[in-house]
C-alpha cells in the first residue's frame, strides 16, 4: 500500500527541509559552544570559544581577571598594573589614555577589555574596527563590580570561580554594612586629588563605601561624578573627616596640608585619614579593604567627638 | 632654473625615502624579508594589517598635514608680509579646535569630530573675513588684527571648554590641540586638496612674488591686488581646515618650513611653494615616526617633536646663511 508522491512535490519538501536545518544550524552551534555577553555600554559580544589571548586596557581590569583565576590568559596590559605582582611582568600596550595600537595587534589577542571611560573611545573602536572582540567595561558600583567578575570569569572560562568570587565579594559588602551602615552619620570629605581639588559625588563607587560605613559625603548631592570643587566649599561644608589618597602610595601630603586650616572640625578633632589610593580608588575587590579603613577611622572619629568619651 | 629642479627633485627623493622608513619603523619591528613580502602583496596577515591598515594611513596622513601646513605658512607670510604669520594666525584652527572639542565632550566618534573641526574651521574663515572685509579700507594689517583677536576669542572658548570637562575626557582632547596622527585614517581628500591648491597656485606665482615686496609696487606692475589676497587668504584657508581635521593643531611645522626653504632655495614663489610642501611633509613624516616609536608603547603627540626636530635644524641654517 504504498502512495508514491508526485517528484515535484517530494523534491520540494527536501528542500524545505534542508534549509530549515541550514537556517537553524548556526543558531544552535552558538548556543551551545559560543559565549554571547552585553557589556557595560549595551553592546554585545560573542566569542565562539573563550578567550585564551586576552588584551587588558585597565589596571583594575588586569587586577580583576588574575581575581578570577584569569592571570595566566592576560597577554598584555597597560601601565600601573602593579598588582598582583605577576601583572607587573606582563608585556605593556601603552598607557590606559594612549594605546599603542601596533602593540595590541602584535599580541594577537582573541579579545581586549577596554575601559569605557578611561580609555579613549575612538581608539578602542579602533581596535574593534581591526576585527578583534572587545568587551568595555564600566563598573560603577560593588554590585556592578561583582558582575564584572562573573563576566570577565564567562569570556575567559572560568566561570564557576568568577561566581565564587563574586559572592564572596557582596558577602564582604554585606558583612560591613549591617556593622556600620547604621551608626551615627558622620560628614565626610573625600579629597580624590590635590590641584585642583576634585573630589567624588554619591554615584561614585567610593561614595557608595562612604555610605556603607555610615558616613555623608558633604559634596554627595553634586551632579559631577568627579566634581572639582573650592577650597572655599570645603571650608564652608566643614566636614567632620577628611579622607583622600595621594599622588602616590604612600604620599601622605595632601591631607596633611589640612592642618594649616584648624577652623575645621576634622583638623580639630585630628580626622584626617590617608587611605592608599589602589585600595580605594581603583574599581576591584580591594576596594572592601579601604572601606573597612575607612570604616574603622569613622568609628574612631565617633568616639572623638566632645562628650561621647569614656 | 637648474637649481630649482636640482631641489625639487631632490626633496622628492628624500620625500619618497622618508614614508618608506617610516613604513619600516615602529613599535613592533618587522624584518626586511616581511616588510618585502606584503609590499609584494602576500605575507603574513599581522605583517599585513600593521602595515597596510595602521602605517600607511598614518603616514601618507602625517606626510599630507605637513605639506598643507607648510604651504599654508608660506602663503600666509606672503598675504601678511609677516615673516611670523603662521598657517592658524587668522583663528582658523582655534575654530577648528572649538568644534572638534565641543563634540569630543558630547562623546562622539572619529568622523564627528573631524567633520565638525572642519566646520568649526570654515566659520572662523567667514567671520574672520566678513569682520575684516566690514566697511572702508581693507588692508593685510586689518586683517591680521581681526584674525588674531578672534583666535584669542576661540582661545578663551578652547579653555572654558577645557576647565568643564571630566577629567576621563581630558587627555584625547590635549593630544588633538597638541596635535596627533593616530586616529587619522583616511588622508586621501587631503591629498586632493594639497594637490588641488598647489596646481591652482603654480600661474599664480609670478604675481606672488611681486606681492611678496608690498601691494603698492605690485599694483604698479599690473597685479590685481585685491583679488589676488583673497585668493591667497582662501587657499590658506581651506589648506590649514584641511590639515586640523585631519591632525588637530601641529604647531610650528607651518611658521618654520617656508622660511627653511627660502633660505636654501630663494624667494621665488613657484619654487618656495612645492619645496614646501616636500619639506613639511618628510618633517612631519619623520617626527609622527619618532613620536610612535621613541618612548613605545607609549604614544607621544607629533606636535611634541616636530619643535624638537625642527628648531636645531632652523637654526643651523639660520647661522649658515649669514
Amino acid at each position: 500500500m504504498s502512495i508514491t508522491r508526485p517528484p515535484v512535490q517530494a523534491r520540494l519538501l527536501r528542500i524545505a527541509a534542508a534549509l530549515i536545518l541550514w537556517l537553524a544550524a548556526p543558531c544552535v552551534l552558538a548556543d551551545a559552544a559560543g559565549i554571547r555577553l552585553t557589556d557595560d555600554t549595551g553592546r554585545e559580544v560573542v566569542l565562539a570559544e573563550p578567550a585564551r589571548r586576552v588584551v587588558s586596557l585597565a589596571p583594575h581590569i588586569t587586577e580583576l581577571l588574575f581575581h578570577v583565576g584569569a592571570g595566566d590568559r592576560i597577554v598584555g596590559t597597560v601601565t600601573f598594573s602593579d598588582h598582583p605582582p605577576e601583572a607587573a611582568d606582563l608585556p605593556l600596550v601603552g598607557d590606559g589614555g594612549h594605546i599603542d595600537l601596533e602593540s595590541v595587534l602584535a599580541l594577537r589577542p582573541d579579545l581586549v577589555v577596554a575601559w569605557h571611560t578611561g580609555n579613549p573611545r575612538r581608539q578602542v573602536a579602533r581596535i574593534e574596527a581591526l576585527g578583534i572582540p572587545v568587551f568595555r567595561n564600566e563598573p560603577r558600583g560593588i554590585d556592578e563590580l561583582a558582575e564584572s567578575m562573573v563576566q570577565l570569569s564567562m569570556l575567559t572560562g572560568t566561570d564557576a570561580r568568577g561566581r565564587v568570587r563574586a559572592g564572596e565579594l557582596r558577602a564582604r559588602r554585606d558583612a560591613l554594612r549591617s556593622a556600620y551602615a547604621g551608626r551615627a552619620p558622620v560628614r565626610l570629605f573625600y579629597q580624590v586629588w590635590d590641584s585642583p581639588l576634585m573630589t567624588i559625588n554619591d554615584e561614585h563607587l567610593i561614595g557608595e563605601l562612604i555610605r556603607l560605613c555610615g558616613g555623608r559625603n558633604v559634596f554627595g548631592e553634586l551632579p559631577a561624578l568627579v566634581p572639582r570643587v573650592s577650597l572655599e566649599a570645603v571650608l564652608a561644608a566643614d566636614p567632620e573627616v577628611i579622607a583622600g589618597g595621594g599622588s602616590g602610595e604612600d604620599d601622605h601630603s595632601w591631607v596633611e596640608s589640612w592642618r594649616r586650616w584648624d577652623s575645621l572640625t576634622a583638623v580639630r578633632n585630628g580626622n584626617l585619614l590617608f587611605i592608599p589610593p589602589s585600595l580605594i580608588q581603583r574599581h576591584t575587590p580591594r576596594v572592601l579593604d579601604g572601606a573597612a579603613m575607612l570604616c574603622a577611622f569613622l568609628d574612631d572619629a565617633r568616639a572623638r567627638r566632645p562628650g561621647s568619651g569614656p | 632654473m637648474k637649481r630649482p629642479v636640482w631641489i625639487l627633485g631632490g626633496l622628492a627623493l628624500a620625500g619618497l625615502s622618508s614614508m618608506a622608513f617610516a613604513l619600516a619603523v615602529g613599535s613592533v619591528s618587522l624584518s626586511p624579508h616581511g616588510i618585502r613580502e606584503v609590499v609584494m602583496g602576500g605575507g603574513d596577515p599581522l605583517h599585513r594589517s600593521l602595515i597596510l591598515e595602521l602605517r600607511l594611513p598614518r603616514v601618507l596622513a602625517a606626510f599630507a598635514t605637513g605639506a598643507l601646513l607648510s604651504v599654508a605658512g608660506a602663503l600666509m607670510q606672503v598675504l601678511l608680509r609677516n615673516p611670523l604669520a603662521d598657517p592658524y594666525i587668522l583663528g582658523v584652527s582655534g575654530g577648528a579646535a572649538v568644534g572638534a572639542l565641543l563634540t569630543m565632550l558630547a562623546g562622539a566618534g572619529t568622523v564627528l569630530v573631524s567633520g565638525s573641526a572642519f566646520a568649526g574651521a570654515l566659520l572662523s574663515t567667514l567671520l574672520v573675513f566678513g569682520l575684516a572685509h566690514g566697511t572702508g579700507s581693507w588692508s593685510p594689517v586689518r586683517l591680521l588684527l581681526t584674525g588674531v583677536v578672534v583666535a584669542a576669542g576661540w582661545g578663551a572658548l578652547i579653555s572654558f571648554i577645557l576647565a568643564v570637562t571630566p577629567s576621563a575626557e581630558l587627555p584625547g582632547m590635549l593630544y588633538w590641540l597638541m596635535g596627533d596622527l593616530s586616529h587619522a585614517r583616511r588622508p586621501g581628500a587631503a591629498w586632493i586638496v594639497l594637490a588641488l591648491v598647489l596646481f591652482l597656485a603654480w600661474p599664480l606665482g609670478r604675481s606672488l612674488n611681486v606681492l611678496a615686496r608690498g601691494s603698492l609696487q605690485a599694483a604698479a606692475l599690473g597685479v590685481s591686488v585685491r583679488r589676488l589676497e583673497w585668493i591667497v587668504y582662501l587657499m590658506g584657508a581651506v589648506l590649514t581646515a584641511t590639515a586640523v581635521t585631519l591632525a588637530g593643531t601641529v604647531g610650528f611645522v607651518g611658521l618654520i618650513v617656508p622660511h627653511m626653504v627660502r633660505l636654501v632655495a630663494g624667494n621665488d614663489q613657484r619654487v618656495v611653494l612645492p619645496a614646501s610642501a616636500l619639506t613639511g611633509g618628510i618633517l612631519l613624516t619623520l617626527a609622527d615616526t619618532v613620536a610612535r616609536t621613541m618612548i613605545a608603547p607609549q604614544q607621544l603627540p607629533v606636535g611634541v617633536i616636530t619643535a624638537m626636530l625642527g628648531v636645531p635644524v632652523f637654526l643651523y641654517l639660520l647661522h649658515r646663511s649669514r
